[in-house]
């Protein structure tokens, strides 16, 4: 059961989480975005806001974000492509919590690793989240 | 597609997007992340933005396809990307994205490439604004 973000506090190490780049999600995103992606289709590699996504979406199995969550800003850089099914795993930890009247900041700083453990991208997100309810 | 002499104040090739829910269920299904904010209509409307939006990370998808069409490679090797998210878009929105080179520092090496980008919308409301840099070699600058 995801914690809440408000149990976790700065320096914080979300679990490493393992994922890979299947051909068929990175048809579905190109697809999505309307990307011809001949770049991709000819070197047999994932876009890299694919891998990003991936590695961020993992953080939604352990953190509950509450509606009303806002994506405020995000931070990327790339190393390498990313080949099809390539086994990756994504390290994030919170670097950065800080509450302002109603609303509490967070930034996570996550970096993905391929099989051979080199960094093929780094990231900082923050979100912008409204203040838990206190309980009745 | 070789750009023009690269220097301060070009602009690239912009790109435009319609943003229609078939994209947003389709980006859902890509990355994961099915908050409901983007994929029920009817949930959406309770909420404070009124309506469902697309995933800003699927807006931020097309500043990648801006840099890669106009730097190829070298943007999976070297790009970075540094935004903010200023509104949603939503389905059925226009999104133009755009980018100009704002810095050019050369080196023996090559040259690293400062681009402030932007998606806006339809109501020429900024969706995502911020900047984006490349590190292009020295035979990128060589005349063929």
């Amino acid at each position: 059961m995801p914690q809440t973000y408000s149990e976790l506090p700065a320096g914080y190490e979300f679990p490493p989480g393992n994922f890979r780049l299947e051909k068929a999600k990175v048809e579905r995103f190109l697809k999505a975005t309307g990307d011809a992606g001949r770049l991709y289709y000819s070197d047999n590699i994932a876009p890299p806001n694919l891998t990003a996504a991936l590695a961020m979406s993992a953080l939604s199995r352990t953190i509950a974000f509450p509606p009303g969550t806002i994506h405020a800003s995000q931070e990327m850089e790339f190393f390498k492509p990313v080949r099809l099914d390539e086994e990756l795993t994504s390290y994030a930890r919170i670097s950065r919590t800080q509450k302002r009247g109603k609303i509490h900041l967070i930034a996570v700083e996550f970096d993905v690793r391929n099989q051979s453990r080199q960094t093929v991208l780094t990231g900082r997100t923050s979100f912008v989240l409204p203040q838990e309810e206190s309980p009745p | 597609m070789k750009l023009p002499e690269l220097k301060p104040g070009l602009e690239l090739p912009p790109l435009q997007k319609l943003v229609a829910q078939e994209q947003v269920d389709l980006y859902a299904e890509a990355s994961g992340d099915h908050n409901p904010i983007h994929l029920d209509e009817s949930f959406a409307r309770q909420t404070a933005l009124g309506g469902r939006v697309a995933h800003g990370m699927l807006i931020l998808a097309y500043i990648s396809e801006l840099m890669t069409a106009s730097f190829g490679r070298h943007w999976l090797f070297t790009g970075k990307l540094d935004v903010r998210f200023k509104s949603a878009a939503r389905p059925g929105d226009t999104i133009d994205i755009s980018g100009r080179i704002i810095k050019m520092e050369k080196s023996g090496t090559g040259a690293a490439i400062t681009c402030s980008v932007l998606c806006s919308n339809q109501k020429h409301e900024a969706i995502i604004t911020g900047e984006a840099s490349v590190a292009l070699p020295e035979d990128w600058f060589v005349s063929s």
